[in-house]
């Protein structure tokens, strides 16, 4: 499994999301409240940028003629087809089990300090130091 | 000459030494005044762009991906177009269809005035500045609510070394097989040329919805465009239209694929007895459709197994008739490498370049 350092965590807030390129893939990472995710850049329909697509909410079941909005911003939807997918599993809504996107851990990992500044004693650490990790 | 054998023998991928012909693909003007250079007034003014006002896709239109990097509508980037659509895929020809949207004007001074401008306007960049290698080939945009005017618009381009087809909307007040629009295909056949028709302005402006009242809702509407396709063809047929104009050709665009062979074999049926009725129906209904009937692909249906697809393109007799096409840039684009199974390689030569070819005499 392979580790890459994609970025500061503070540059990635809440609700945004960045697409790198990993050991040749592309890849869309997300923060949604707080959480980071990683998919495949493709969509399993066909093969569109995904991570290029909104990030939304969506409409959830509810009874003929009721609107239920909810899920704001942990919902992706295809640029192409408009197809909606879950940032947390990367399974579609539409259909689960059969038609999802493929999902990579990532991880929020302070970078050790030895490496940066040598000669400082202690370190206090912030927010800001803290890197997100993406492990394919 | 010279730029359709360079274009015939370009590699694409898997080996094949053919390119595409994608017979549907929309260009855009980048702003309305763009069309309104065109226009003469009192039109100039009165002209502020035409969509098609309701049923807008509550998602996206277009695909996202597909707007220029130095902004303006999808489609209205000549260089973008080529490097996501014609180079990507190794295109040939890209057909293509401005979204004129005239045919819903209840003046038809005004809806022909609009038809003609996107004409000049397509004639003068896609076809002409934008089109240095020849790879775009263009369709005529006919306001077919005012038949005799629409065929004085075809006269007006025929013989024009770019425009291959005459194009208009599927929304209408009446079947196309209907009388009234005989001086539009009398043009076409005249001049050799095609008739397209696309979705567009079905239950808008002054045409009727074809299904039982307007739905209430996008995915309805999107889903039943392929009705007033059927209502169309069916009316084609039985008014005899390919027997007063035996070398009349359509194309049905956008408006569905799987649907054909249960509504030919209903068709077939009737037939058997009803003939009575038409009596100028000389052949079975389905034995006009090689000779006179051409679809194209895009929104292609995809039943969960593959074979169940192969086998209804075989009882369409998709490898004479069908045509492939992506409907770039919009919302429900058929990627070409994505959208079919794995075909016999006759028949993906057929769809993806000969059926166009031949049709299109490129």
């Amino acid at each position: 499994m392979g580790r890459h350092v994609i970025g500061a965590a503070a540059d990635l807030p809440p609700g945004k999301n960045k697409i790198v390129t990993v050991e040749g893939r592309s890849v869309g990472v997300f923060n949604v409240n707080g959480s980071y995710y990683a998919l495949k850049n493709a969509c399993p329909h066909q093969g569109a940028p995904l991570c290029m697509g909104r990030v939304t909410g969506m409409t959830l079941p509810s009874e003929p003629g009721q609107y239920l909005y909810g899920r704001d911003g942990e919902i992706l939807r295809c640029p192409w087809h408009g197809w909606e997918f879950d940032i947390t599993n990367g399974k579609s809504i539409f259909d689960p089990h059969k038609c999802l996107v493929k999902t990579y851990k990532v991880a929020v990992e302070e970078e050790s300090i030895e490496e940066e500044s040598p000669s400082v004693e202690t370190y206090e650490v912030k927010v800001e130091d803290a890197k997100i990790v993406v492990y394919i | 000459m010279e730029q359709q054998v360079q274009s015939e023998t370009k590699k694409t991928r898997g080996g094949r030494t053919y390119g595409i012909i994608d017979c549907d693909v929309h260009p855009s003007p980048r702003n309305t005044d763009e069309i309104r250079f065109y226009m003469s007034q009192p039109w100039k003014d009165r002209y502020h762009g035409s969509t098609r006002g309701f049923f807008g896709n509550p998602v996206h239109g277009a695909r996202l991906d597909a707007t220029p990097p130095g902004g303006g509508p999808t489609g209205s980037d000549p260089d973008f177009l080529r490097e996501q659509l014609i180079d990507k895929y190794g295109h040939a020809y890209a057909i293509l269809l401005p979204r004129a949207f005239c045919n819903l004007q209840p003046d038809p001074d005004f809806g022909t005035a609009i038809a003609a401008a996107f004409n000049d306007w397509l004639a003068d960049t896609w076809l002409g500045k934008y089109n240095h290698d020849g790879v775009f080939k263009g369709s005529i945009t006919v306001n077919h609510q005012d038949p005799q005017a629409a065929a004085r618009e075809i006269e007006r381009w025929a013989g024009h070394p770019h425009f291959v087809q005459v194009m208009t909307d599927s929304g209408a007040r009446a079947p196309f097989g209907q009388r009234q629009y005989y001086p539009i295909y009398e043009a076409c056949e005249r001049h050799g040329l095609p008739f397209a028709i696309h979705p567009g302005t079905d239950g808008m402006g002054i045409n009727v919805q074809p299904s039982p009242g307007y739905p209430t809702h996008y995915i309805e509407w999107h889903t039943c465009l392929s009705l007033g396709f059927q209502a169309h063809l069916v009316s084609f047929l039985t008014e005899g239209v390919f027997e007063r104009f035996p070398n009349f050709k359509i194309v049905l665009t956008e408006g569905g694929v799987a649907w054909l062979p249960g509504l030919m074999w209903r068709l077939n049926a009737e037939y058997k007895a009803l003939r009575y009725e038409v009596p100028w129906m000389k052949r079975r209904p389905s034995d006009y459709l090689r000779d006179h009937v051409r679809i194209s692909s895009q929104p292609l249906e995809r039943p969960d197994d593959d074979r169940e697809l192969l086998q209804m393109l075989d009882m369409m007799d998709a490898k004479h008739i069908l045509m492939f096409a992506s409907d770039y840039p919009h919302w429900d684009f058929d990627s070409p490498t994505q959208t079919f199974p794995r075909l016999p390689e006759e028949m993906h030569r057929r769809i993806f370049y000969e059926n166009a070819r031949e049709l299109y005499n490129l």
